[in-house]
């Protein structure tokens, strides 16, 4: 007898390393997976990193045999730029609804030749590399991005306003740019369904006292992780907006802590990793890093920590009270938990923003009917001994959709949710 | 010395990492020397010294080894092997009289499209300067 | 039979015809011997140059091709099926890089032409040592043997076990729960460890497909993926050691934690001080079958007023952080003011250890009852006829002292004496604090670096019972997926082979084999290499100082060919 849920297709939402691995452990069981992602590349937040803790792996390199074998497994259909619109229906036979946008590039014809880029009259910034540089309203995220296939930015395509512009078509000698291709809805049947959304970073613009986006010498981690990046709007040089490089760093931790009112887990050892890279890059940089208490759990992180130390680095517990100008350096005054304050000079100052639950974790944890927890995150159904199920029977949270994270846990939980869906124990 | 000279350069590159990053250098069109003829291995561990020395032998003017990262090898230690057997080899060379800057051993990541430019186009100057390989007119197999 | 060679040269539009002069090329082709076909397409990768591809190897009986067009890391495997399906074997093929190693990265069109034809020249040579290769499978068994009954291994067994898939539960003590059992309350929603235990027991009961072999020990593992024997020695009620074999695919490593010796530290008094406790000792006074029925009480039988929580406790000489102590230290202090309402309670820490979501309001809560946190380091416990004192130093180098009833020391976690005896029985690595490790620390948690050996919960590093039910279940997910009931495992096919003739049985092959796919034959004194754990790396071929070791692919032929026509 062939139980419905046993061999029915599963829906996995998300194309990060979680909705990556939980992919391929179903579709290598001999299960059919919808993958489907908002955007339109794999690899989540991930790829944006140069390198990872705590044996500073090359991010792309590691997950890139992943996104190989994903791209080329016959089980696995993968849809990008595709969102969920509704969702009915139960365990073993859920109909969801899928919207996906049109690319306007056949992933078939496209060789991944990037010659429509250049003629495209449209330059806007690249949300990808946080702004950093440009793209083209035909675009690839960043070089190394898969599929290795541009897709057109109907925000930003003058086509889309109403102007004639044909500048990519006639770019393209392969035809695979198609004006006609359309957004589609799709009705996908499944047995089972992965939450796998990710995490975005907490948006530092919502602070005032650190001089985000007013003060040049102040940076979001992120935008110093592609700073970092070998593929990246610098190719990996270390600079300030000036194009020289910085002789003194200070990293606030915490940044958005108190507005979400959680440890995110990670930022501890992100820091750490950023100081060990730029170490490694600029060894005499001197880096300090404030925080309130080092969050290094488990059995490989203190290690870690010992060794970014012993390197130089200066560890300050304390609370950045404000960040201003002081001459050509930025100020970062501070003050102790004993209440003494102080201020340090330096010429770059690196934000470490707390984790949050992806932009549409709402809407979509209100179409899957499964609460989300205070924080916006979506709910286990019993928190300490259920972690992948949620309240709905047949669906499944993973990763950073479920609280911040980091890799090793978040594979694990893609995993387990391949556990729960391949189990047959009744 | 190595005026109007045209090296010829083997690289053994490695499946996962360094041919991907040669692969990115090329979607970036960077110009990567022609003299450089590429053999891709799954593996940098699967460099036999033998090999390299062949080449030498041969008549290559310069051998370029390049792998995953330490720590990143797809098949976990294939690389610190290649590194332990490249400096051996090294050593076995220079009982050869071959200079040693004919052989070189590099990390290029997958992402790295730019370092390997850098990588393959700094090798090729080297190996332009050091001139001809002396073992092309003084032994013939 | 006579060798067909069929070149085929892809213009990919403009991205390679713009810069490769393909007319050169293919007059330097034709030239070659046994090449009875040499063209040019310009799309070979579209539907209709697949199509082409397949009918001009039928038509023209071709026994081996080369295609020149991108990478082969994009078309190897779209033109390896065409082959396929032209009725020849995938692997007589070899695909040429001129485009992003090639025609993109050379200016000068002279040059570009001849570096293609160099390589196109190396391919043509290469791939008439390619031999014939076969996908492979094996049948396997999906059993699973589960080592050790605590949560990870009783999750992971129910996650597992099916018709058609036994799980058999290896439990040392008599009971199962492990230590989870023994915990009267779990954080941070305070549920009932006991309560917990005997409800997963009667649910393992109730499953006719997990055998539990409680006050059993596995004494001996052999074997790899998809074949494990294991030998399981068991008490019987008569005391008598009852052996048995067990027949598997997969094993689980659920061996647990024991906490630091906190004897070891004399500072703290425990052992030597009465009234100072470790947090399994507290764990225990709050069970209703414990040493005083769950009261919390002090040696002399009165409930104390005052505690002290100790944070910390041996992490400088473990050298880790273990976690999950902070978090059970916030659940002590509800257990504390549950029983005892307005006891004073201050905990001595360094650090708070409170990642995710939910676990920050569960300290705040502690701190807003009235516990005091007073970040430190204790330098002794004191003891003396009014109690104990908590002597400490702040990082400001201010010296305080706190007089306090009982004191509660967390030690750090280890693992437990087992993981040695699993890690060299199996050959899994520990790391340098003992715990068995991972095959990646991020990539693949659960999975060891032996292939079919999984390591969960404490054993592979301290964490939380949320956490080991999360690694119980992917361990499971990874055996599910790997391991299909009337299906073979499909085997890599470019593997390495030991040639008997050649090989003197020096054993260097097994030393670097990074996935132990070696072993040796006593009887016939080589090395056999295992086709199942094989990656075919190519370490073997490259160290065997007799060239016994090869591979089934990229042999030093093959390389040694491509070397002769670069170097032309």
């Amino acid at each position: 007898m062939t139980d419905k849920k046993e061999s029915a297709p599963v829906l996995v939402i998300g194309a990060g390393v979680a909705g990556i691995e939980a992919s391929l452990l179903l579709a290598n069981s001999g299960r059919k997976v919808y993958l489907i992602e908002k955007t339109s590349y794999i690899g989540g937040n991930v790829i944006k990193f140069e390198e990872v803790f705590p044996n500073m792996d090359c991010a792309t390199c590691m997950i890139a045999p992943k996104q190989q074998e994903l791209l080329a497994n016959e089980n696995i259909e993968l849809l990008t730029l595709s969102q969920v619109e509704a969702v009915s229906g139960a365990a073993g036979d859920f109909s969801v609804k899928i919207k996906q946008k049109a690319r306007y590039i056949d992933l078939v014809n496209c060789i991944g030749c990037n010659a429509c880029f250049d003629p495209c009259p449209v330059e806007v910034d690249n949300e990808f590399e946080e702004g950093l540089n440009k793209r083209k309203a035909v675009y690839i995220p960043c070089a190394g991005a898969l599929p290795n296939v541009p897709a057109i930015d109907t925000e930003n395509c003058v086509r889309f306003k109403g102007q004639e512009c044909q500048a990519c078509q006639e770019a393209c000698a392969f035809e695979a740019i198609d004006f006609n291709q359309q957004d589609k809805e799709l009705e996908l049947k499944v047995g089972a369904i992965v939450v796998a959304t990710g995490f975005n970073m907490f948006d530092i613009g919502k602070t005032s006292q650190y001089g985000y986006k007013k003060l040049g010498g102040v940076y979001s981690a992120m935008e110093i992780e592609r700073i970092c990046a070998s593929n990246g709007p610098t190719q990996g040089e270390i600079t300030l907006r000036s194009g020289e490089a910085p002789k003194s760093v200070a990293i606030i931790n915490c940044v958005g802590r108190e507005e979400k009112g959680y440890c995110s887990a990670v930022c501890c050892m992100a820091a750490l990793k950023l100081c060990h890279f730029l170490k490694n890059k600029l060894p005499d940089l001197k880096i300090t890093q404030f925080y309130s208490d080092l969050c290094i759990p488990g059995k490989a992180y203190q290690h870690f920590y010992q060794e970014v130390k012993d390197s130089g680095v200066d560890f300050i517990r304390a609370e950045v009270t404000g960040v201003s100008e002081s001459g050509k350096e930025l100020a970062v005054k501070y003050k102790t938990d004993q209440g003494k304050g102080n201020t340090l000079t330096a010429d770059m100052v690196i934000l470490n923003p707390a984790l949050e639950p992806g932009a549409d974790s709402a809407k979509l944890a209100g179409m899957l009917n499964i609460p989300q927890s205070r924080e916006g995150f979506f709910s286990e159904k019993e928190p300490d001994l259920t972690p992948v199920a949620t309240a709905q029977d047949g669906i499944f949270i993973a990763g950073c959709a479920q609280g911040p994270k980091d890799i090793a846990e978040t594979i694990a939980e893609a995993e387990a949710t391949a556990g729960r869906i391949l189990s047959r124990s009744g | 010395m190595g005026e109007g000279f045209t090296p010829r350069i083997v690289g053994f590159l490695c499946n996962w990492c360094s041919y991907a990053g040669a692969d990115l250098a090329g979607a970036a069109k960077l110009e990567i020397p022609a003299s450089l003829s590429v053999i891709r291995v799954m593996c940098s561990g699967r460099v036999d010294p033998v090999l390299v020395a062949t080449a030498l032998l041969r008549g290559a003017d310069g051998v370029l080894i390049a792998g995953c990262h330490p720590g990143d090898c797809h098949y976990r230690e294939g690389n610190y092997y290649a590194r332990r057997r490249f400096a051996l080899l090294k050593k076995t060379l220079e009982t050869l009289g071959l200079d040693t800057k004919r052989v070189m051993l590099a990390w290029v990541s997958a992402s790295e499209g730019q370092r390997f430019g850098e990588v393959a186009n700094q090798f090729a100057k080297q190996i332009t300067e050091l001139g001809p390989n002396p073992m092309k007119t003084k032994i013939s197999l | 039979m006579a060798k067909r060679l069929g070149v085929y040269v892809c213009e990919c539009g403009t991205n390679i015809a713009d810069k490769v002069d393909v007319d050169k090329v293919l007059a330097v082709v034709k030239t070659l011997k046994d090449v009875v076909v040499a063209d040019r397409y310009k799309l070979l990768c579209s539907g209709d140059g697949q199509e082409y591809l397949k009918q001009s190897i039928i038509e023209n009986g071709l026994t081996h091709v080369v295609v020149a067009a991108c990478s082969p890391k994009q078309h190897e495997t779209t033109f390896m099926n065409v082959c396929e399906r032209a009725g020849l074997n995938p692997y007589l093929f070899q695909l040429v890089n001129i485009r992003e190693q090639c025609a993109w990265v050379t200016p000068d069109g002279e040059a570009a032409t001849d570096k293609a034809i160099r390589q196109i020249r190396a391919a043509i040579s290469r791939v008439q040592y390619h031999t014939a290769l076969e996908k492979k499978g094996m049948e396997c068994n999906t059993d699973v043997l589960v080592i050790g009954g605590g949560i990870a291994g009783i999750k992971a067994s129910q996650v597992l076990a099916a018709p058609d898939r036994k799980v058999y539960l290896v439990e040392k003590t008599a009971s199962l729960g492990g230590k989870t059992r023994r915990f009267s309350k779990l954080f941070i929603n305070m549920e009932s460890g006991p309560a917990l235990i005997a409800g997963e027991i009667e649910r393992l009961q109730q499953n006719k497909n997990i055998e539990v072999l409680t006050e059993s020990e596995a004494e001996q593992i052999l074997g790899f993926l998809g074949n494990f024997e294991a030998k399981v020695v068991s008490k019987t009620e008569d005391k008598e050691a009852k052996e048995q074999n067990l027949n598997v695919g997969a094993v689980v490593l659920a061996t647990g934690f024991d906490l630091f010796d906190a004897k070891g530290l004399p500072q703290y008094g425990y052992g030597t001080l009465d009234n100072v406790f470790t947090s399994l000792d507290f764990e225990e006074m709050n069970l209703a079958d414990g040493p005083t029925q769950g009261k919390i009480l002090l040696k002399n039988g009165q409930p104390p007023k005052s505690a002290a929580i100790i944070h910390c406790v041996g992490r400088a000489e473990k050298g880790y952080c273990s976690k999950v102590c902070c978090l059970y230290s916030f659940k002590f202090d509800r257990m504390l003011q549950s029983q005892l309402p307005g006891a004073k309670i201050a905990h001595f820490y360094s650090d708070l250890c409170i990642p995710g979501k939910a676990n920050q309001k569960f300290y705040e809560d502690s701190r807003e009852s009235g516990v005091e946190f007073v970040r430190s380091t204790v330098t002794e416990i004191a003891g003396g006829d009014k109690g104990l004192t908590v002597k400490y130093e702040t990082e400001s180098g201010d010296k305080g002292d706190l007089a306090v009833d009982m004191v509660i020391l967390l030690p750090a976690m280890e693992p437990s004496s087992d993981a040695r005896k699993f890690a060299q029985m199996l050959n899994i690595p520990q790391d340098d604090k003992g715990f068995l490790a991972e095959e990646h620390q991020l990539l693949s948690p659960v999975a060891s670096a032996v292939e079919g050996v999984f390591v969960i919960g404490c054993a592979r590093g301290p964490q939380s019972i949320a956490e080991s039910i999360v690694q119980a279940e992917a361990a499971a997910g990874k055996i599910l997926s790997a391991l299909v009931p009337g299906r073979e495992l499909e085997l890599e096919v470019k593997t390495s082979q030991i040639l008997e003739s050649f090989c003197t049985g020096c054993k260097t092959c097994i030393e670097v084999c990074p996935y132990g796919a070696i072993t040796f034959d006593e009887d016939r004194q080589i090395s056999v290499v295992n086709e199942v754990l094989c990656h075919g790396c190519g370490n073997c071929a490259a160290a065997c100082p007799s060239g016994a070791a090869r591979l089934k692919h990229f042999t030093f032929p093959q390389i040694y060919q491509e070397l002769e026509e670069v170097l032309r």
